[in-house]
C-alpha cells in the first residue's frame, strides 16, 4: 500500500530539550497507534505531521505534499487534540457547526453532518448546553466530533480516549476501527497499552524521542530475541507435561505456579515449542484447558523495550 | 506487640495547630513574581524616587556644601512632614504601584480560577481566611518595600545624618505616620488587586481592569470638575482620595477642599465590596448552571 | 488576473467571512463583551448625570455640544477606544494561545492569515459598535435641547467616523503586538498611556509617531485651559485628507505584519 504519511529525519528540540530525535517512517493506510510514555515524544510527533509546529530537521510530508502551511490538505485531515479545551461559552451544536463552516461547507451540508456526528459521539440530546457545562467524557467525545465531523480521510487523534468511561471507549475504539474498514488512515497515539492493542497490531513504539519500534506488535515481539517467551499452559497434569520437554535445549525455564492444574514455561523458541506440544499432550492422555502467552502483548513488548 | 504487616500507622497523638498556614502561598507568590521578565527592571524604577529622596536628606544636612547646586531649592531640600507627603502621595509612586500590581497581583487569583486550582487548596488544611491572607500578603510584601520601609529608613538616615533626635522630637507622631499610611495604602491595594483578579479568568483583562479602572476614575473626577468644578467630585478619583488621605496623616492641608474622612470612606467601602466579592467568588466547586 | 488567482482570492475572502461570523457571534455572546458593553456606556452614564445636574442644578449653562466635544470625545479618544482597542486586539491571537484553542482554527482548510484578518474584523465592528452606540447615546443626552439642529449631527457624524477609524487602527496595531509578544498588555499599556501620551507634547515631527496625533488632527482644534490643563497639548495637526491616509497605511501595515507573523510563527502551549 502506498504510504500517506512519509517524514524524513525529523527532529523537533524545544530549546534544550530534546522532543523527537530523527524519526524517519512511512505510515499506510489504516490503523497506526503511537504508544509511549508521558514525555516520550507523541504529541509532538502528532504535533509535526499535522503542521502544527516545525520541525528542526528533516521533513513531513501527506500525499506527497508539505504539511507546513498547506491550508488545503485539512480538508481532509482531523485532528482532535491533547488539550481539554473549547470555546466555553458555545453550545455542542455551536462548535461542531461553526468549525464545519471554515470547510467551507454549505449550509444545509453542515447542519446534516453536525447532525450526524452529535449522533455518533451521542451528545445530540445535549447539543444546545454550553460547553463549559459538559462533564468531562462530554468533552471528549466533542473533541473527537469535531475531528470526524467533516468526514476525513486521514484522522489523527491524540489520546482520543482520555477522559471516558469504558463503554464510552469501547464505541470509540469500534467506531475508529469502522473507518479502518472505510480505507482511512488513522493515527492514534495513547499511552494505555490496551487501548492501543484493541485498534491494531501496527504500533510505533516512542521513548525519550526516538522510535524503538514500528510494525507488527507480533513481529516486534518475535524480533526481541534477547528475551524468552512466556507460555502460560492450563492442563490436567502439568507436572507430567513439563517432564515430557524439560530435556529441550530450547526449554530455558519451567514454573509451577500456585495454582495445581497450569505451569508457566520460558523457551527462546516459540515455534519448536508449538509444534511440539500436540504430540505431547496426545501421548499422554493430558487434557489442556487454556494456552496463553502472557507477554506477547504491548507491555511485555513495550517493557523489554524500555529495558524496565 | 502485634507485627505491623502495613507501612502506615495511624496517628494517635494530638494534632497542632500550625501558625502560617499560609506562608507557602506567599512564598510562591512572590517567588513566581521574580521569575516575570521586567518585574525587576520596573521595580527597580519604582525605588528610583526613594533613592532620590534619601539624596534629599542627606543634602538637606550638608546645605552649605551643596549651596553651589541647590541655590533657590534649599527650601524644597527641608525634611519635615510636607516631605514624607510629598514621597508617599506622589503621582509617580501611586501609579507605579498599579503598574506593580499588575505584575504581582493580577493572576493571584485569575490564574487559581482559570486552572481550578481552588480545589486543590481547599482540599488541603487551610481556610478561605489562610488562603486569602497568603494572597494578600504577596503584595504586602512588594508595597511595604515601596511605602513602609522607604518611609522608615528616611526617618531613620535623618537621626543619623542630623546627629541628633531634634526632628523626632519635633515631629514624634510621623513614625506612626508613616507606618499608618503605608498600612492604608497596602491595605486598599491588596483589596482592590484581589478583588479584581477574582473577577475573570483571563489575566489579561485583569490587569485591564486593574489599571483601566485607577485611570478612569481620574478622568471622571477631570471631566465632572471641569464642567462643575465642584471639589467634591475628587472624591470619584481613586488617586485623589488616596492623596487626601497621606495629606491628612501627615498633618497637611488636603488638596482638595473636602473632608477627608469622606475619602477614607469611598476606600473603605471599596475594600468592604472587595470582601463580600472574595467570599462569593473564592470556593472550592464552581457550579455551572 | 487570472482565473486561479481570482479563485485563490475568492476562496481567501470567503475564508476571511467565515472566520469574521464564527468569532462575531462568539464575541456578541461572551460574557467579556457584555461588561465591555456596559463599561462603554460609562459615557452616556456621565452625560446623564451632567444633563441631570445641569438642568435641576447648574446656574451657568455649558453647551451640550461643547461637553461632548472637549469631554465625551476626550475620554473615548484619550482613554475608551486605547483600552477596547488594547483588549480586543491583543485577544485576536493571545487569546487562542491562553485558551489552547488554537489547534481548531490552525487545522481547518483556511489560510492563517484568514483567521487573523477574521478575528481582527469581528472584533473591531463589536469594539465599534460598542463605541459608536455610547457616542450616539452621549450625543443625543446632551443635545436633548437642540436635536432639531441639523447641523449638530455632522459633528456626531464626524467625531463617530474619527472614533471608528482610531478603532481600527488601534486594533490593527495590537494586534500585531499580540501575535508576536507574550506580555503584549504591559506593552499595550505602556503604549497607550505612556507613549501615545507623552509624544504629543513634543514639538515638530515627533508627534507623528503617535496615532493620536493624526486622530486629533481629524478633529477641530481643542484648546481647553484652566481646569482641563491635562488635556492640553502642543498639537501641530496634519491635514485631513493625510491624515486618514496615514492612519489608512498605518492599519494596512500592522494589520498585513500580524498576518505575516501569524503564518511564519511557531505558537507552542505553554502546559
Amino acid at each position: 500500500m502506498k504510504p500517506v504519511i512519509k517524514t524524513q529525519n525529523l527532529c523537533k528540540w524545544y530549546g534544550n530539550v530534546l522532543g523527537l530525535s530523527d524519526v524517519t517512517l512511512q505510515i499506510e493506510p489504516g490503523i497506526t497507534g503511537i504508544l509511549g510514555p508521558n514525555g516520550a515524544g507523541k504529541s509532538t510527533f502528532l504535533k509535526l505531521i499535522s503542521g502544527q509546529i516545525k520541525p528542526n530537521i528533516g521533513t513531513v510530508s501527506i500525499k506527497e505534499e508539505k504539511i507546513r502551511n498547506n491550508y488545503l490538505l485539512f480538508s481532509i485531515i482531523g485532528f482532535c487534540p491533547e488539550q481539554d479545551s473549547f470555546y466555553g461559552e458555545m453550545t455542542g451544536w455551536q462548535f461542531i457547526s461553526s468549525l464545519l463552516r471554515l470547510h467551507h461547507l454549505s449550509p444545509l451540508e453542515i447542519e446534516s453532518k453536525a447532525k450526524k456526528t452529535l449522533e455518533i459521539v451521542e451528545l445530540i440530546e445535549d447539543k444546545d448546553r454550553v460547553i463549559k457545562s459538559y462533564s468531562r467524557g462530554m468533552r471528549q467525545r466533542l473533541k473527537f466530533a469535531q475531528a470526524i465531523a467533516h468526514e476525513p480521510e486521514i484522522m489523527i487523534l491524540d489520546e482520543p480516549l482520555n477522559g471516558l468511561d469504558p463503554l464510552g471507549r469501547r464505541k470509540i475504539i469500534r467506531l475508529i476501527k469502522s473507518y479502518k474498514e472505510e480505507g482511512k488512515t488513522i493515527i492514534v497515539s495513547s499511552h494505555v497499552l490496551p487501548e492501543i492493542e484493541a485498534m491494531t497490531k501496527k504500533i510505533i513504539l516512542i521513548h525519550q524521542g526516538k522510535i524503538f519500534a514500528q510494525g507488527d506488535i507480533h513481529y516486534i515481539r518475535d524480533l526481541i530475541e534477547t528475551h524468552p517467551h512466556m507460555i502460560y499452559i492450563k492442563c490436567s497434569n502439568p507436572r507430567v507435561l513439563a517432564s515430557k520437554f524439560i530435556n529441550e535445549d530450547f526449554i530455558l525455564n519451567v514454573d509451577f505456579t500456585s495454582e495445581e492444574d497450569s505451569v508457566i514455561v520460558k523457551t527462546k523458541d516459540r515455534d519448536k515449542f508449538f509444534s511440539l506440544l500436540p504430540a505431547l499432550f496426545i501421548e499422554n492422555n493430558i487434557e489442556v484447558k487454556e494456552i496463553t502467552s502472557p507477554d506477547d502483548n504491548l507491555q511485555s513488548v513495550f517493557d523489554y523495550l524500555i529495558g524496565k | 506487640m502485634p507485627i505491623r504487616e502495613k507501612g502506615y500507622t495511624h496517628w494517635d497523638g494530638e494534632f497542632q495547630p500550625k501558625k502560617f498556614f499560609w506562608w507557602p502561598i506567599t512564598r510562591y507568590g512572590i517567588k513566581l513574581t521574580f521569575k516575570k521578565k521586567f518585574f525587576k527592571f520596573v521595580f527597580f524604577m519604582t525605588l528610583v524616587p526613594a533613592v532620590v529622596y534619601l539624596a534629599g536628606i542627606y543634602v538637606s544636612e550638608r546645605l552649605d556644601d551643596f549651596s553651589f547646586m541647590i541655590r533657590e531649592s534649599a527650601p524644597l531640600l527641608q525634611v519635615n512632614p510636607v516631605f514624607f507627603k510629598s514621597y508617599f502621595t506622589s503621582e509617580f509612586l501611586l501609579f507605579m504601584i498599579v503598574i506593580i500590581m499588575l505584575f504581582c497581583g493580577a493572576g493571584l487569583i485569575s490564574d487559581d480560577l482559570k486552572y481550578n486550582s481552588l480545589q486543590l487548596y481547599f482540599s488541603r488544611p487551610i481556610t478561605k481566611k489562610d488562603y486569602f491572607i497568603g494572597k494578600s500578603a504577596v503584595i504586602v510584601f512588594f508595597l511595604s518595600i515601596l511605602t513602609l520601609i522607604p518611609g522608615l529608613i528616611f526617618i531613620v538616615m535623618k537621626l543619623i545624618f542630623s546627629g541628633s533626635f531634634k526632628f523626632l522630637a519635633s515631629y514624634p507622631w510621623l513614625p506612626f505616620s508613616v507606618i499608618g499610611y503605608s498600612a492604608f495604602l497596602t491595605c486598599f491595594f491588596a483589596f482592590y488587586t484581589l478583588f479584581l483578579s477574582s473577577v475573570n479568568k483571563n489575566r489579561r483583562y485583569v490587569s485591564i481592569l486593574i489599571f483601566g479602572l485607577y485611570v478612569f476614575s481620574d478622568i471622571l473626577f477631570g471631566i465632572f470638575f471641569g464642567i462643575f468644578g465642584k471639589q467634591y467630585f475628587a472624591l470619584l478619583s481613586i488617586k485623589v482620595n488616596l492623596q487626601q488621605v497621606g495629606a491628612c496623616l501627615f498633618g497637611q492641608k488636603t488638596p482638595y477642599h473636602v473632608p477627608w474622612f469622606y475619602s477614607v470612606l469611598i476606600i473603605t467601602g471599596i475594600c468592604v465590596l472587595a470582601v463580600s466579592v472574595l467570599k462569593k467568588k473564592i470556593k472550592g466547586v464552581e457550579i455551572i448552571k | 488576473m487570472n482565473p486561479d488567482e481570482r479563485g485563490k482570492l475568492r476562496y481567501f475572502l470567503n475564508s476571511t467571512r467565515y472566520v469574521f461570523a464564527f468569532f462575531f457571534s462568539l464575541g456578541k455572546r461572551a460574557r467579556k463583551t457584555k461588561v465591555l458593553y456596559l463599561v462603554s456606556f460609562l459615557p452616556v452614564l456621565m452625560s446623564m448625570v451632567i444633563k441631570f445636574t445641569q438642568i435641576f442644578y447648574d446656574r451657568q449653562f455649558i453647551e451640550g455640544i461643547y461637553i461632548f466635544s472637549n469631554m465625551i470625545m476626550t475620554f473615548y479618544l484619550q482613554f475608551l477606544i486605547l483600552i477596547l482597542a488594547l483588549f480586543f486586539g491583543t485577544s485576536v491571537c493571545s487569546e487562542e494561545l491562553e485558551g489552547k484553542t488554537l489547534t481548531y482554527l490552525t487545522t481547518r482548510p483556511v489560510p492563517k492569515s484568514s483567521i487573523i484578518l477574521g478575528k481582527y474584523a469581528a472584533y473591531t465592528s463589536l469594539t465599534i459598535l460598542m463605541t459608536v452606540t455610547g457616542v450616539v447615546f452621549s450625543f443625543l443626552i446632551l443635545n436633548v435641547n437642540d436635536l432639531l439642529n441639523l447641523s449638530i449631527y455632522k459633528i456626531l457624524f464626524r467625531d463617530a467616523a474619527v472614533l471608528c477609524l482610531g478603532i481600527i487602527c488601534y486594533t490593527s496595531f495590537f494586534t500585531f503586538i499580540g501575535t508576536f509578544l507574550k506580555k503584549s498588555i504591559m506593552f499595550g499599556l505602556i503604549f497607550c498611556f505612556g507613549w501615545e501620551n507623552v509624544i504629543q507634547y513634543f514639538p515638530g515631527s515627533t508627534q507623528r509617531f503617535a496615532i493620536a496625533h493624526y486622530l486629533k488632527s481629524l478633529l477641530p482644534a481643542a484648546s481647553p485651559g484652566g481646569r482641563f490643563s491635562f488635556l492640553l497639548f502642543r498639537l501641530e495637526p496634519t491635514t485631513p485628507a493625510v491624515a486618514i491616509a496615514m492612519l489608512l497605511l498605518i492599519t494596512t501595515v500592522f494589520i498585513t505584519l500580524a498576518c505575516i507573523v501569524f503564518s511564519l510563527k511557531e505558537y507552542i502551549f505553554e502546559d
